[in-house]
Parts: structure tokens; sequence; C-alpha cells
């Protein structure tokens, strides 16, 4: 609870900025979350707001109780920042600047969590450059961090309103210790109305090889959406360059397929995946079929079924999920779910694991509430039954 | 009459029988047909007034705009005309585009010539679709200095407030889950204009108390990573999909929550199966397990426990070069993982 009065600090640095905001008014959003799983509480607050034209702030802190059997490490109430960032851009978007605690996104680089500062700026010739410098965040407000950095940028050339295309660099490093260094390579297209492209490429410096490559293709049109994707990703180049499990070779997983998507009756969506997963010497299909159907045209209420095939090996399941959302009217919602996976090889876990959900929610103007019973069977519960309880409130000063 | 025509006409009435819940038959308000008003040579503004003066209206028709001049002298109804002839959402829209939009419809006068289907081309499709599209704005405004810097509040108020889904590049259609990592690589600006910076950290921040789909149980439409019965099906996913988890979670994570659990650690005995290590390749499956999922054996063995691994195969070791061929590291001999099996001398 010593960590209360730094999310407070936190919070009211971004209510302070945005107050008298006269370009976007201030934004507060509480959401309580209660379940009997643990039992467990959460309690999540999130600020925005902008002091004027081009200089906004947003903050995200949450604190959490947890009394029961899944407590972690002894702490019976944790709370963390998420997000507390400043942003500010000059009014011809040439020049942007963030800093605080964010998710630093550069092209196809992993997204890495940090606290520091990232700039953009935008250049003649429709080039942009940027970059970002900082700590890599910890959980739990840990502040043991000397020699952790993260440095990166990207430059990037946009054609058109049509397209672009980048290269990224990054390095981080723990206790001044190389632990990731990647260069990347992205690049997107919107080929007319109805075909897009993008790709993306991380390439390990640091033991060099290629870590992760993905494609995708996709064509619409007003009923129809075909696409088709890739996907490479070598686990030893997603661990840190000082582990030992960093070394042991590069076993690539992937994966391929195409995904059709036809609006068969104005109400009704049908999807259909068929791909293959490829893991070391294994192969396996990658089959999902769903069906989407609203009860009215603004989809408030809609049922959905869907029936999938995964996992490589021993590893495959079979599924099936069923879900349906009906409004009751007087601003109340039912819904209920439920999924039964059946794995290939049940090694005395269970043949069969079900889970469900029921819930009833509830929303008038900026207050939401919403309670749910959860049932399931599985690996390590024979059954379980638990209950769940929601409370959302937004304010909003003009 | 054979099987085949039984089972086509069954189909036909089944399909008649759904017709209206799948949509294809309309018993409530329909769209207005403006199509069909334009192509009877009715100009737009004789049933929207006002748009030369104000910019603040909705522009629009009432009743005595319909039966002005003779058009609909005798109403077959004396409810509203909009009650009917107007589409279930449309006048939602265009009160949302209202509050939304930097928009004024007499700046545009001149520069269309009073043609309004310059912009509102979805009237020769249809009857649906009456708001523009973007890329119909960048027709006339491809030169515009704040289009190419992605000032999007150029034209909308607050786009994140707003909720409008992009329409092609970034569409957020089919799956979007997987593909936006593809997609967003190359556009982080453009996510940018409506996502505040806390929506890529409710899944990709360490610190993240919980998935937005977790919150959102309520909602069983809501996308996530974790639907549904995941925690159930978790390791099948997690074996499948080797160094996924590793896009969000840290390598140690498995461990923390395995010991939390009391289902890992130093509250069950050696998990692997006969085999595991042995002196032949028979018998010796951790190696190749080690390799498929590395990130796996770190999730226990990682940190002081991969002395486990340097007493057999550090150089010398009976557990000989646990290298593949032709790999290669940039990290000097003397650095973190090379020292621990290569003593200061060794290759």
């Amino acid at each position: 609870m010593k960590r209360l009065p730094v999310l407070a600090v936190a919070l009211a640095a971004v209510a302070a900025l945005a107050r008298g905001a006269p370009a976007d008014p201030l934004r507060l959003h509480a959401d309580a979350l209660a379940t009997t799983a643990s039992p467990a509480g959460l309690l999540v607050l999130d600020a925005s707001g902008a002091a004027q034209p081009g200089l906004s702030a947003q903050a995200v802190v949450w604190v959490a109780g947890n009394t029961g059997t899944d407590r972690m490490q002894g702490d019976d109430a944790r709370g963390d920042v998420l997000v507390i960032a400043v942003d500010a851009h000059t009014a011809d978007g040439t020049a942007g600047a963030r800093v605080g605690r964010f998710v630093s996104t550069l092209g196809a680089l992993r997204p890495e969590h940090v606290d520091g500062a990232a700039v953009r700026l935008r250049l003649p010739y429709r080039v942009d450059v940027e970059a970002v410098g900082g700590v890599p965040v910890l959980p739990g407000l840990m502040t043991r961090r000397s020699w952790d950095w993260l440095a990166g940028g990207r430059i990037a050339r946009r054609f058109g309103d049509w397209g672009s295309a980048g290269i990224a660099y990054e390095q981080v490093r723990t206790d001044g210790r190389l632990v990731t260094e990647e260069v990347a390579a992205d690049v997107g297209a919107s080929l007319g109305r109805h075909d897009d492209v993008g790709a993306r490429a991380a390439y390990d410096v640091a033991t060099p090889g290629l870590a992760e490559v993905s494609l995708s293709a996709s064509h619409r049109t007003e009923h129809l959406r075909a696409e088709i994707y890739a996907s490479h990703l070598a686990a030893s180049h997603r661990l840190p360059a000082t582990s030992l499990f960093s070394v042991i070779g590069d076993v690539p997983s992937q994966r391929a397929g195409a995904v059709l998507t036809w609006v068969a009756a104005p109400r009704l969506d049908l999807t259909a995946d068929a791909g293959a997963r490829r893991v070391d010497a294994d192969y396996a299909p990658e089959l999902t079929a769903r069906a989407r159907l609203k009860l009215d045209d603004r989809g408030a209420s809609a049922l959905s079924a869907e029936l999938r095939r995964s996992g490589v090996g021993n590893q495959a399941w079979t599924g099936a999920r069923g879900a349906a959302r009906i409004a009751l009217g007087h601003a109340l919602w039912a819904s209920t779910e439920l999924e039964l996976v059946r794995p290939d090889d049940p090694r005395g876990r269970g043949s069969l694991w079900p889970w469900a959900l029921a819930a009833l929610s509830w929303e008038r103007g900026d207050w939401q509430a919403a309670t749910a019973i959860e049932a399931s069977a599985s690996p390590e519960y024979r059954s379980r039954v638990d209950a769940l309880f929601q409370l959302s409130m937004r304010w909003g000063t003009p | 009459m054979t099987v085949r025509n039984v089972a086509i006409g069954l189909a036909l009435c089944g399909l008649a029988a759904c017709a209206g819940v799948l949509g294809l038959t309309r018993s409530g308000p329909r769209a207005f047909p403006h199509r069909s008003h334009v192509v009877s040579g009715v100009s737009c503004t004789r049933c929207h007034p006002g748009l030369d003066a104000s910019s603040a209206e909705l522009h629009l028709p009432d009743d005595a705009s319909c039966t002005a001049a003779g058009c609909h002298a005798r109403p077959h109804d004396t409810r509203p005309c909009l009650t009917c002839h107007v589409a279930p959402t449309a006048l939602a829209q265009l009160a949302e585009a209202r509050a939304h939009l930097k928009f004024d419809h007499r700046r545009h006068l001149d520069g269309t010539k009073g043609n309004c289907m310059r912009c509102h081309t979805g009237v020769a499709d249809g009857d649906d679709h009456m708001r523009p599209a973007m890329a119909t704005c960048f027709a006339c405004h491809a030169d515009d200095a704040r289009r190419d810097a992605r000032t999007c509040d150029a034209c909308h108020k607050d786009l994140a407030d707003e909720g409008t889904l992009p329409a092609t590049h970034l569409a957020h259609d089919g799956d979007w889950l997987r593909e936006h990592g593809t997609r967003a690589a190359s556009s982080g600006d453009v996510c940018q204009s409506c996502h505040k910076p806390a929506y890529c950290a409710e899944c990709h921040g360490k610190t993240a108390a919980s998935l937005p789909a977790t919150q959102r149980f309520a909602d069983p439409f809501a996308a996530s990573v974790h639907r549904a019965g995941f925690a159930a099906r978790h390791s099948l996913e997690a074996r499948s999909s080797p160094g996924a988890c590793t896009t969000c979670h840290s390598p140690d994570r498995c461990v923390a929550c395995h010991t939390a659990r009391g289902v890992a650690g130093g509250s069950i005995g050696n998990p692997h199966p006969p085999g595991w290590v042995g002196l032949t390749a028979s018998l010796n499956l951790h190696g190749r397990e080690a390799r498929r999922d590395p990130a796996a054996c770190a999730s226990c063995h990682g940190g002081a426990g991969e002395t486990l691994c340097v007493q057999c195969h550090a150089v010398g070791g009976v557990g000989g070069n646990p290298h593949p061929p032709g790999w290669s590291s940039r990290q000097p001999m003397s650095a973190m993982p090379c020292r621990m099996c290569h003593p200061v001398g060794s290759r």
C-alpha cells in the first residue's frame, strides 16, 4: 500500500496538466473489477486531457488486492503505473515528442515498454525520422535498474497516402550488458481501394539470425475479404542475448494460410481460416470456421459459432465456441459464452475442457455495470465456479 | 420428384423462413430513396435547405419540404416522413458526423459548383452510405500540407472520441488481432491518431494489470488472445507457437505463476518424461525440445538455473557442443553467456 501515493501523484500530475483545458476535456475513467477466483479486486484509473492544442497527457494507474490461493509472492496489494505520458506536437505536425512511461513501437521491432522519451520529425521529401531512448520498464515499481537502457530509431519514407517503408534499429542493455540488438524493415501499402499489403522483418544482430518475419496481403470487396498471410518466428532470438538459451540454435516456427470473410447476408458474416503451422519437423493444419449472425441492424444482439483445429504434434486440440449477446431493453444486456476444448493427448488432464460464462450488464450514460458467473474444468481444476463483478464510470469536464 | 429437388425446395423454404433474420427482407424503416429522387431531377437543396447558410444544422428535410410544390402533396400516412423513410442508423450517423467533423457545406458549394454528388458519390450506387469516404475528400485535397503531415485534427475534432474506423489500408476487419502488428509496423503514426498511449500498453505493457477483455468480460465478441478458456489451453498454444508468448511476457513469467499456484517449482518433482537426458540419441530428448522452444526452458532454468546446462555442455564436457552448425555471435567470449562454458583462453 506504500505505492498508492506514487499512483496518486501520477494521476494528479495529469489532472493538473489538463486543468482548465480549453482544447480537450479532462477525462477520467474508473474501472473496478472484482472476482471470487482468487478472490481479487482491481481498480484502474485512467485520466487524459489536453492543456492546449498540441499538448496532451494520459495516465493509467491501477491497484489490485489479492487475498486468495492465487496470491503472488506474498503481496497483499499491488499497484503500478501502466502509462503516464505527455505528448506534444507542432501545429503543422512536423515535429512531435512524447515523454514519460509508454510503449515504444519502432516499425517492425518488438514493442518495448519504456520510461523515457520519443521524438518524431517529418522531414522534406516525405521522410520521417523517429528516435526513442530510456529505461526498460520493470513491473512492480522496481527501481533496481543500474545501467539498464534502451535506444533506437527509425527512418521511413511515405509514398503519398498509400504507403510507407522504413528501417529501424534498437539496442537494449541490462546492467550494461547487451541483451537485444535488432535491425528491422517494414513496408505497407494500400493498392487502390481494395488491396492492402504489409510486411515486416526483424534481424537479430547480437546473435545473427532472422528473428521474425510476417507478411499479409488482402483484397476486399463490399461482401468479401480475402487475406493470405505468413509468419516466421525464431524463439531463440526472442530471448535476451545474455541467456544461455539464446545460443542453442535457430529453429523457427512458421505459419501460413488464407482467410476468407464473406458477408453472406446483411446480418450474417462467415469466416474461414485455413492454414498450416510448422514447428521444427512437425507440420499441422490450422483451421477455423466462424459464423456471426446479428439479430438487429445495429448488431446490438448477435450470435456466433466457431469451430477450430489448432496445435502441433501432441499439443493439437479441437475446439468449439458459441457466444450470444441479447439486448433486453432498459439498457440491459445478457450475454453468454461456451467453449469446449478436446486435446488430442489428454495425458490424464481430462479429455474435455469446458468453459462457460453467463453475464448480465447494464449501461446508461457514463455508468456501466456487469456481473457474471464463470464455470470451467481444466487441467488445473476438476471444476471451478467463479463470480465476477465490474463497475465503470466516466467523468468528462468540458 | 427427386430427392435433389426436395432438398433444394427445403433449402429455399428455409431461406425464405430465415430471410427476415438474415436481414434479406426488412419490415422496419428503409433507407431514404436518394437515388430515385436524383434520377427524377429533384435537386438536393430542394429537400436539404440551408446548406449555403449555416454549418451547425443537420439540414434534414421536414415534412413541409416533402409536400411542397406538389411533390408528395397527399402523404399516405399521418406520421412524419422520416419515421419510416430513413435507414435505422442514418440519423445517428449524420448527427455523429456533425459532432465530430470540422466540415462546412458552405465552403464547398463553390468548389463543387453546387453539385452535391461530386462528394456524395454513394447516391449513384444506392440509398445507403451517404457519407463520403475520406478518399473522396483527398481527390480534391491531395496537396493539403496537413494531410501530408497526417494531422487528422485538420478535419476531425477528436478521432479517439469519434470511434470511426479506417476504411482501407488499416481497416480493422478480418483477423485484426493477428494482422495488427504487420499493418501497424509501417503506420504507427496513423495508429496514434486515434489510439492514446495506454492502448498499446494495455496488452504490451510490462505493468498491465489485466487484459482489456478481462475487464470487459460481459462482451463475448471482444477480441483477445486470451479469450474464453485460454487458461486451460495455454500450454498447448504456447508449445505450438514457440516464442509467441514473449511478445508480451518475460520468459520467467511462466515459472513465477506456476510456482505461485503450486503447479511447478519446488512443489512437484521433475516434470520431464523418461529419456529426457541420456547418453544416447534415443534417450536424450531435451536437446531437440530445447531447440524447438528455448523460451520454455528459460522459464524455469533461466538465470542461476543455467548452471545445470553448463555442467554437461561446457567446453570439454560430456554434453558436447550445443551450438548448431554455422552458429555465430557478436558477443565477446568474456561476456555472458559465453564465459559460462568458454573459460578464458578456450574457444
